[in-house]
């Protein structure tokens, strides 16, 4: 039993060698694309293009945060020629470090202004707004502002993701609006109302179904996912806040090239495949996001874009997380 | 054709000595027995001929070949001996032959191997074996293909330690019988160790009685059976009465059972005769008795093919035991004469404890 | 002739008995595998900037999470090793039917990965998330290490032990308490420090149920700032922490030395044949069962049959067959990291004993971390980094302290006299340990091999990282569906992954069948 053992040990060990070999092997030409978006968000996309330009990817899939410590960690030697991320924060990290390419102005004027990084160095695929999802059921007066939500009728109605990167998102988004000293108000006041706490937008929303809460603060595409996961309609509504309300941020998910790829010019081709009309349009009709493109566009019943008002911040500047979490972690909410 | 010479040897195991100055020669293809008590340090000499243990000083030599000097030693697995440990140690996970033809493995072909292991195996009479696995062979099955696999590579040195204390009392004199017959066959230099004086002054040509970590004496069976240095020496081959007695003169002697004669006088001196049991002749008739000495019987233990008898004599503090043959002829309480046949054992002096 | 005069010592005698250069060698390499982790983690701490280390070090919460850590590892460790010895004890003890079956079943939770585990628990909906929630969880799916080890021990105890103890007036509670117990001291103390790693490296239960334990705690500073040298402060935390806990588990254990003059002919302990024990025994064993492997598995059969898309066979093998691959490469890597610290921790040496903590350190520390760490190493080799060699390499320190106990434990029972014999019958060491300690060593360094590749197949966050670009395991197919919230779609993925995963379970649960040599009765 002992010599067949080690001699299938010994087979398994050759198969394998042989397997990583062949599967190590990335396709020199092609393009090693990074994304924290899952594949179930670019649907056909990446196929349609390389049927179109003849170019091939290779995609890592894997989480935002994760691949872009992964990134970092890899510094010169990043095999990565594309990183997509669902939210600005992980691209914002990635270009202070400086390892991402400043962009064709093609691309970056092709955007809308507001998806557009400072740096040049990322563009945004699409918008994701924050809102409050709720319960139509029990929520009849619905907030103006997210000031509302620190009001006494709100004491343990709510729920909220503070380990969350949108929610922290949120919060820097608000620290750059109002200063460090309102928004630690508002923390403390949030905190004072004892809210539920969850590690995810969507477990807000389906606590939000099940009547655990009345109300939380998510991205407009969580009740879109648990209605299709949960195979029913729910009883949760999205709804913004007024115009110009820093509750109603518009994150983005998005695009850069990174500065040691050498093969820009097929990048570029993807970027600009990815921001065409076509692909924008899937985006708001088979994701339920914005476009970066055409402000005009809206997914679903939800209101365009350029009628939400957000409020404007530099979405590069949402990576910049020390000062939130350092508040996050005074008022006690990490 | 080996001889086994070790001088000076000594060992000690962390802080304890177990060996200290020890001699001993065995003669190529002899048959030498190591007997002494436990904790005595039989094992620990084998152990430390086959390698497994390392000495402090002297020197070990197999034939002319140097294996052990000082705290230098040659690995076990280059010195050629055959090593039968107590329980046979057979490996559990391989079949006889497999188990026989262990050390062949590097050296030889396959169907030399074969052949060796088929001859060992008809060697040790367990010819068909050669598929069976140990844990279906009987304890004297298991002793007779660790010998098979001992032999197999024909060592220099054969090396046994009480290869035959966990066989039935029955078999162990027919297979200790068949392991000795077939080294000797085979002109092997052997080295058994054994607590079993029986075995020993049966099986060998050497008989080395240890003590202490030390030979302390070594010759042929007879000789150190006859002719033991000291009364404890004497106990380890055999029973021995310890007769308190006086020496007159250079030839003369006192005791209970050397009444006065008129030559006894001269300078005279207080010890011991060691009397085997069997050198003491019992007389029941009154005829001849002359010169006798006269004893009752105190007690009987009756062993079948022999006897013993205890037997209560005047001036005597401790009762004798005699051994007797024959039909019994004896009872409790009758009265018999006693005289002693054997050699003159003087000793001046019987240390006490060890 | 004077045996002692010779001045020049004789070729081929040694001064001293040498251990194996090629040994040594082998395990300061394992060394090395297993301090890579700990280098990283200490090269990103120093350079971290120390303001920002500081605040999230010196936070109030990190007090609550250091409590909170370590009463979910007390908690759930005493509460494993008291279910892990009873149900080990009434399977060994107890005569019931279909035996092999139930130890099977009872093993088996462990082949469930710890967020499908969790993630089927919180769909029964009895259970209220939050740090309850965490204990009944963990404890459920880390018993069977304790299992295991206990089960393992019974095996040992010989039967006449009992037999006298029963002579002497004890019934058969006391004599569990007062004979078996004792002498399973040890196996359950190295079960109870595999359980406690197991919940301090834990991320799936913990993030599921919102619990802020340290593994947490350092993912959410990755994720959230972007802090490496925050989140590598938090881990060496960590590590500290499970360095007390492997210090406990030392100091616990009982300084029995182990018997290897002989291989073992224990009998083992006969079956108790009652009803009642019966009835008891087996309402223990089926509710256990029930909560541990009968809930998990029907939610995720629900949710299997409830998806709503047809299932992708290609994709689903591709992913099999790729968890399997790489899963064994991982195995196969432990075993080879493994048997040098075994060996030379076998003889007291340093390098063997420094090695063999320092797995267990490495035990306690996220996949994220490990990821990262050979990220950071091995992106600067590319014919290597993102290779399933690399992955590999990672299972391999990760979860080499699943398997190095055990084969150090089965490597020591060989008894010292057939390697002795082994060794005049011309063998060289190396033959040695190839012929004989391995060959009858093998039943428990297959237990403890089996115990990497069924980890390192349900492991997520390093493969994530470390994958070849496209290669999808079941565990990483399973993540992208969750992620986007498809847990129906994820379900086959899921459930394929704990069928393969069964097979090695099974292996290990069976009773290692080491031939007995008692000797036969002879025919005279």
């Amino acid at each position: 039993m002992f010599k067949r053992l080690a001699a299938s040990l010994l087979t398994l060990s050759l198969v394998a060698s042989l397997a990583a070999c062949s599967s190590s092997k990335i396709d020199g030409d092609s393009l090693v694309i990074y994304s924290g978006r899952a594949e179930e968000y670019t649907g056909t996309l990446f196929e349609d293009f390389t049927r179109e330009t003849g170019i091939k990817l290779d995609i890592r899939y894997g989480d935002s945060a994760a691949l872009a410590a992964q990134i970092l960690e890899e510094g010169d030697n990043s095999p990565a020629d594309l990183f997509i991320s669902q939210d600005a924060g992980a691209l914002g990290a990635v270009s202070s470090e400086g390892l991402l390419a400043t962009l064709d102005d093609a691309i970056l004027n092709r955007v809308n202004e507001y998806f557009r990084s400072q740096n040049k160095d990322w563009v945004g695929l699409t918008g994701r707004v924050r809102i409050l999802a709720y319960s139509p059921k029990r929520v009849t007066v619905l907030p103006r502002t997210v000031d509302d939500l620190t009001k006494p009728e709100w004491k343990g109605r709510l729920g909220i993701a503070p380990t969350n990167a949108s929610f922290q998102a949120f919060v820097t988004a608000m620290i750059q609006t109002r200063g460090e000293v309102e928004t630690e108000k508002w923390l403390r006041g949030i905190a004072a109302n004892s809210p539920k706490y969850f590690e995810k937008n969507s477990l807000i929303v389906e606590a939000i179904d099940a009547g655990e809460i009345d109300a939380g603060l998510v991205n407009h595409y969580y009740i879109y996912e648990v209605a299709e996961e949960l195979g029913r309609e729910i009883d949760v509504k999205n709804s913004f806040f007024a115009p110009g309300d820093i509750g109603n941020l518009i994150n983005a998910s998005g695009i850069a090239i990174l500065a040691t790829s050498k093969k820009t010019e097929p990048a570029e081709k993807l970027i600009q495949f990815l921001l065409s009309d076509t692909a924008q349009q899937f985006f708001v009709d088979d994701v339920n996001e914005y476009s970066a493109v055409d402000s005009s566009q809206s997914p679903g019943e939800l209101i365009p874009l350029s009628d939400i008002k957000a409020p404007r911040v530099d979405l590069a500047a949402l990576k910049d997380l020390k000062r939130t979490q350092s508040l996050l972690i005074k008022v006690g909410l990490l | 054709m080996t001889t086994l010479e070790i001088k000076d040897l000594g060992v000690h195991l962390g802080e304890r000595e177990i060996l200290r100055n020890l001699n001993l020669t065995v003669p190529s293809g002899s048959f030498a027995v190591l007997l002494g008590p436990s904790g005595c340090g039989k094992t620990t000499l084998l152990r430390t001929i086959a390698g497994l243990v390392r000495p402090t000083s002297g020197a070990i030599r197999f034939g002319k070949q140097l294996v052990s000097i000082s705290s230098l030693v040659l690995p076990p697995h280059k010195r050629n001996i055959g090593y039968l440990p107590q329980e046979g140690g057979l490996f559990p996970h391989l079949s006889v032959a497999e188990n026989v033809g262990f050390a062949l493995a590097k050296a030889f072909k396959k169907i030399e191997r074969d052949s060796i292991i088929n001859e060992m195996l008809e060697l040790v009479g367990l010819t068909g074996f050669n598929n069976r696995k140990p844990h279906q062979l009987s304890g004297g099955q298991q002793t007779r293909v660790a010998l098979a696999r001992a032999l197999a590579t024909k060592p220099a040195i054969v090396l046994l330690d009480e290869p035959f204390s966990n066989l039935d009392y029955a078999l162990r004199a027919e297979v200790s019988g068949e392991v000795v017959a077939l080294l000797k066959k085979t002109k092997t230099t052997s080295l058994m160790v054994t607590h079993d004086r029986e075995d020993a002054l049966v099986s060998a040509d050497l008989i080395a009685l240890m003590r202490d970590g030390q030979v302390v004496q070594a010759g042929s069976p007879e000789n150190v059976y006859m002719n033991p240095i000291s009364a404890q020496i004497a106990e380890s081959t055999g029973d021995i009465l310890e007769l308190p007695a006086i020496r007159v003169g250079r030839r003369h002697y006192i005791s209970a059972l050397h009444p006065k004669s008129k030559k006894s006088f001269g300078k005279s001196e207080s010890g011991y005769l060691l009397v085997r049991p069997e050198e003491i002749r019992v007389v029941e008739t009154k005829k001849g008795t002359k010169g006798l000495t006269r004893a009752t019987i105190s007690q009987i233990q009756y062993y079948g093919h022999d006897a013993v008898l205890e037997l209560g004599i005047a001036g005597l503090a401790d009762e004798l035991k005699v051994r007797v043959t024959g039909p019994l002829k004896f009872e409790v309480g009758s009265a018999v004469f006693l005289e002693h046949v054997g050699p003159i054992r003087w000793v001046s002096q019987i240390p006490t404890g060890e | 002739m004077n045996l002692l005069a010779v001045k020049q010592p004789p070729s081929g005698l040694t001064p001293n008995p040498r251990t194996s250069p090629v040994l040594i060698s082998a395990a300061l390499i394992s060394l090395g595998f297993v301090a890579l982790p700990l280098v990283y983690l200490i090269g990103r701490a120093l350079q971290g900037d120390i303001e920002s280390v500081r605040i999230v070090v010196f936070r109030a919460k990190t007090l609550e999470v250091f409590t909170t850590t370590v009463s979910l590892v007390v908690l759930v460790a005493g509460l494993a090793t008291f279910l892990g010895s009873a149900l080990a004890w009434t399977l060994q003890s107890i005569d019931l039917p279909r035996r092999n079956l139930i130890r099977a079943l009872v093993i088996l939770p462990i082949a469930i990965p710890s967020y499908v585990f969790t993630y089927c628990w919180l769909s029964l909906g009895i259970l209220p998330d939050g740090f309850l929630a965490a204990v009944v969880v963990l404890t459920l799916s880390t018993t069977p290490y304790v299992t295991l080890a206990a089960m393992a021990a019974l095996r040992r105890i010989d039967s006449s032990q009992v037999d006298v103890a029963h002579t002497l007036g004890l019934n058969q509670f006391q004599i569990f308490l007062r004979v078996t117990l004792p002498q399973m001291r040890n196996a359950l103390a190295a079960g109870a420090l595999l359980v406690s790693l197991y919940v301090l490296s834990d991320f799936g239960a913990v993030s599921l149920l919102g619990v802020d334990t340290f593994t947490r705690t350092i993912q959410n500073t990755y994720q959230g700032s972007f802090d490496r040298s925050s989140a590598a402060v938090l881990a060496l935390m960590l590590v500290a922490l499970s360095g007390i806990v492997i210090s406990l588990e030392v100091s616990s254990r009982k300084k029995t030395q182990v018997t290897r003059s002989s291989v073992s002919i224990t009998k083992q302990i006969e079956p108790i044949d009652s009803l009642k024990a019966r009835i008891i025994a087996i309402s223990l064993l089926s509710t256990y069962i029930l909560a541990a492997l009968i809930a998990p598995m029907s939610v995720l059969l629900f949710r299997f049959f409830a998806r709503p898309k047809p299932i992708d066979l290609l994709g689903l093998s591709q992913a099999a067959f790729s968890t399997i691959l790489v899963a064994a490469i991982g195995a196969l890597i432990a075993l080879l990291l493994a048997l040098p610290i075994a060996l030379l921790a076998l003889r007291a040496s340093l390098i063997g004993k420094v090695a063999e903590r320092g797995v267990l350190l490495v035990n306690a520390l996220p996949g994220v971390v490990m990821g990262l760490a050979l990220v950071a190493f091995g992106s600067d080799f590319p014919m290597i980094y993102q290779t399933v060699g690399l992955l590999g390499v990672a299972y391999a320190i990760l979860f080499l302290a699943r398997s190095v106990g055990t084969i150090r434990t089965s490597l020591a029972r060989v008894p010292e006299n057939l390697t002795e014999i082994a060794a005049t019958l011309g063998q060289s060491k190396a033959r040695i340990f190839y012929r004989v300690t391995l060959p009858l060593a093998a039943p428990g360094v297959l237990s403890g091999t089996l115990l990497v590749l069924l980890s390192a197949m349900k492991e997520l966050p390093a493969t994530l990282m470390l994958r070849p670009t496209g290669f999808e395991t079941l565990a990483t197919e399973m993540w992208s569906n969750t992620a986007i919230f498809r847990f129906s779609e994820a379900a086959p993925y899921a459930l394929l992954l704990v069928i393969i995963a069964a097979i090695p379970t099974f292996l290990i649960s069976r009773p290692d069948r080491q031939e007995s040599t008692e000797p036969m009765r002879d025919e005279i």
